[in-house]
């Protein structure tokens, strides 16, 4: 049989197929990833591309997390204002109620409770940038406005609609409690009770009865506001399993598009190997035939 | 009773077929390196005998023909992975190039349209913020800019490859005339009883080149060939050539004619055949789900917007501009309806601090809105099907390569000069030559003795 007189063809594509190879290992290493182009893995780009939807996503609820966080430790915080100033308005109230006091003492001890009572509308005012945190979703506007005309003394004109944010997949957390729930609702009022403290202060008459209605409302506020420390502890554990999430997310796509670098360097050597070799025998083969040997 | 004349005679053959067969062995070393070449060998015939009773006698030889080795069959083979391979090679480079519009960047749609939900999810945590209200419409802005742009990338490079299947033609309309041109030649030398060797060489070559450009099927006819594409339509019958013409249409693409009649979509090899297919399938499909994602995201953007309430409590308006009913051009056409982040419709009951309709625009990331699929889980699969078409085809070009290889070494086996079998040939030849010759300068020493017999 004829053999193929010329194999040159033939060496060279192999040649450019070891070029291809070593081209590709370079492209690798220099990246850092196998998967510089869609067609390099085409299953892989696109389990990239929900993997990097989903990083952004988990990074995305780390963020609301932590905004959310602020906000909730910025209400609690007042309302732990609310109960300091409401415990000082039980003890002036409970002062008052001692039968030694005069109508002066008194008139003074009402004083200082009418500015625990502008104390607590400041803190019920409560706005965290921009938006007024006890007014439901109403937040564009303080939801307690002085009206001598209440009974209480002061107006709510917010809502009573609450929030519910998403922190995770199928996880949504509540990001607000209206103040007619906690401050005032029905049953009991802190407004009331603190605006019936001043008025019977002033009358001399059942201050006890004011006294009592006032730590029914610091007690509504204490258990009312263990909401606040529940979702912040629901965020905190949240941001957590977020944090971990990250981290998985971030290995699945190393283990999807990262360059295994002594896989890489060892293939890249191999190629060199083959080519210098082809390139050697191409130049030691194609040198002689039968005509230089013809004198 | 032979003759010394006869003898002289039959020397005188040898040295002519030798000489002959010299030029094969020339031509062939000169021409080693010419592409698409077939070696020749001399054809030498024993000249017949005359009888001389009671004798037989030889009378020499003659160099009958000059053949050129070629094998038809491996020739049409070549010329059919040749085909495939020019389809494969445009293929190849139309969608890596459209891959690249896919590659994961900062601004690729994918994570535009993550960026959009996580700029929704940010506002949700407080829905009145005008700097978190504006992030979204950045966002939003930012993922109608990744769709025009991937959109227009594409339109661009179906321009590039309509411009490609234009100067296709053209070059199979000068190889058919030129293949014409050769048939003519071809003909008139077989018509005066010769070897038209390296015109045929020539012809292989041209039918070579046109084959990678379009599907050829090559028919033989009396001492001429015909071409037709595989679908039928005929490019060269004997020495006219039929040629192909381009003509615009109501799409902005160039479609081929022959002879009046539209084979666009009959062309499906060769270089042609893959710049058609990447021009009216591949990309167009792929214009085609980007239009499908664009549309659905939009539409579900801007339903759930109404049914909100913007910053100032009124009812929500569209976010984005209604994308084409048809869903067609959806992509190219992308845009913000709204540049005031106070419309944003994130309330659900007009008050500014509520955030249940931000809630509602954000669900739509895990919705099943594009096509029974989510947004990312849709263009997860834009991505992959990008991608593995591009691998495929190449994946098949290198197998084709490999095909087209074997096969070129099958007919450099068959057709290929080999230096040492020409001088193999050259040392047979020279010393026949040589020998002729001698026997020559014999005779005439013979022939000399008997004429100085006679003056003597």
């Amino acid at each position: 049989m004829r053999v193929n007189p010329n194999p040159l063809p033939d060496l060279l594509s192999s040649v450019s197929q070891t070029q291809q190879q070593i081209n590709q290992d370079l492209k690798d290493i220099a990246s850092g990833q196998t998967i510089n182009s869609p067609a390099d893995d085409p299953a892989g780009a696109a389990m990239l591309v929900r993997n990097a939807d989903q990083s952004a996503e988990a990074d995305q609820f780390l963020r609301s997390a932590s905004s959310l966080s602020g906000e909730l430790q910025n209400a609690d915080s007042a309302l732990n204002s609310v109960i300091t100033v409401l415990q000082r308005a039980i003890s002036l109230g409970t002062e008052g109620a001692n039968g030694t006091l005069n109508d002066a003492d008194r008139a003074a001890l009402a004083g200082e409770v009418q500015g625990i009572q502008s104390q607590l509308v400041n803190l019920a005012n409560l706005s965290y940038q921009g938006s007024y945190v006890f007014a439901g979703t109403a937040t564009s506007t303080a939801p307690y406005v002085v009206d001598s005309t209440s009974a209480s003394g002061v107006r709510y004109v917010g809502n009573s609609v609450t929030n519910s944010a998403t922190i995770g997949n199928h996880l949504t957390v509540k990001s607000n409690m209206p103040g007619s729930q906690l401050f005032s609702g029905d049953g009991t009022d802190m407004f009331q009770a603190i605006q019936d403290l001043v008025n019977n202060l002033q009358s001399g008459n059942n201050i006890d009865t004011a006294v009592n209605e006032v730590s029914q409302a610091y007690n509504h506020i204490s258990a009312q506001r263990v909401f606040y420390g529940n979702s912040i502890n629901q965020l905190n554990s949240q941001q957590t399993f977020l944090n971990d999430e990250t981290t998985q997310l971030a290995q699945q796509q190393n283990t999807i598009a990262g360059t295994d670098l002594s896989k890489v360097i060892s293939d890249l050597m191999t190629a060199q190997t083959s080519r210098q070799a082809t390139l050697e025998a191409i130049g030691q083969t194609q040198q002689t035939n039968l005509f230089n040997y013809i004198k | 009773m032979s003759s010394l004349s006869a003898s002289l005679a039959t020397a005188l053959s040898g040295l002519a077929a030798e000489q002959g067969a010299l030029e094969a062995t020339s031509n062939n070393v000169a021409n080693v390196n010419t592409p698409g070449y077939s070696r020749e060998v001399p054809v030498f015939v024993t000249r017949d005998p005359v009888v001389i009773a009671p004798l037989t006698l030889g009378t020499g030889v003659d160099l009958q023909s000059i053949e050129s080795i070629r094998d038809p069959i491996l020739e049409s083979q070549i010329q059919q992975e040749s085909q495939t391979q020019g389809q494969l090679s445009a293929l190849v480079s139309a969608l890596s190039e459209t891959q690249t519009t896919f590659s994961t960047s900062t601004g690729d749609i994918g994570t535009a349209i993550s960026n959009l939900f996580d700029s929704v999810n940010q506002l949700s945590t407080s829905p009145a913020d005008l700097s978190l209200r504006q992030n979204v419409l950045t966002a939003a802005g930012n993922v109608a800019s990744a769709f025009n742009t991937a959109a227009s990338n594409l339109t661009a490079q179906r321009t590039n490859l309509d411009a490609s299947v234009q100067q296709s033609v053209s070059q199979i309309n000068q190889l058919t005339s030129q293949i014409a041109q050769l048939n003519g030649q071809v003909s008139s030398l077989q018509n005066a009883g010769q070897d038209p060797g390296t015109l045929l060489d020539q012809r292989t070559q041209l039918i070579d080149q046109l084959s990678s450009l379009i599907d050829v099927s090559v028919i033989p006819t009396d001492n001429t060939i015909t071409l037709t594409t595989a679908s039928g339509t005929a490019l060269v019958a004997g020495q006219q050539s039929f040629s192909l013409s381009t003509q615009l249409d109501a799409s902005g693409v160039h479609h081929v004619f022959s002879q009046g009649s539209d084979i666009t979509s009959s062309i499906v090899s060769g270089q042609l055949g893959g710049l058609i297919q990447a021009r009216d399938q591949q990309i167009p499909a792929i214009q085609n789900q980007l239009d499908v994602l664009a549309a659905g995201l939009a539409n579900s953007v801007n339903s759930v917007q109404a049914a909100g309430y913007d910053l100032n409590g009124t009812a929500g308006v569209n976010l984005f501009n209604t994308p084409p009913a048809s869903g067609a051009g959806a992509a190219a056409s992308l845009t913000l309806a709204i540049t005031d982040p106070s419309l944003v419709a994130a309330s659900s009951d007009g008050t500014s601090g509520s955030n249940g309709n931000a809630e509602n625009l954000y669900a739509l990331r895990n919705q099943s809105i594009i096509d029974g699929q989510t947004p990312s889980d849709y263009y997860s699969n834009v991505v992959f099907s990008v991608g593995n078409a591009a691998s495929n085809a190449s994946a098949e070009q290198s197998a084709s390569n490999l095909v087209l290889q074997q096969l070129s070494d099958q007919r450099s086996s068959v057709s290929g000069v080999s230096l040492d079998e020409e001088a193999a040939n050259l040392v047979r030849y020279q010393q026949a030559y040589a020998a002729s010759a001698q026997i020559i300068t014999s005779i005439n020493s013979m022939l000399e003795t008997v004429i100085n017999m006679k003056s003597s």
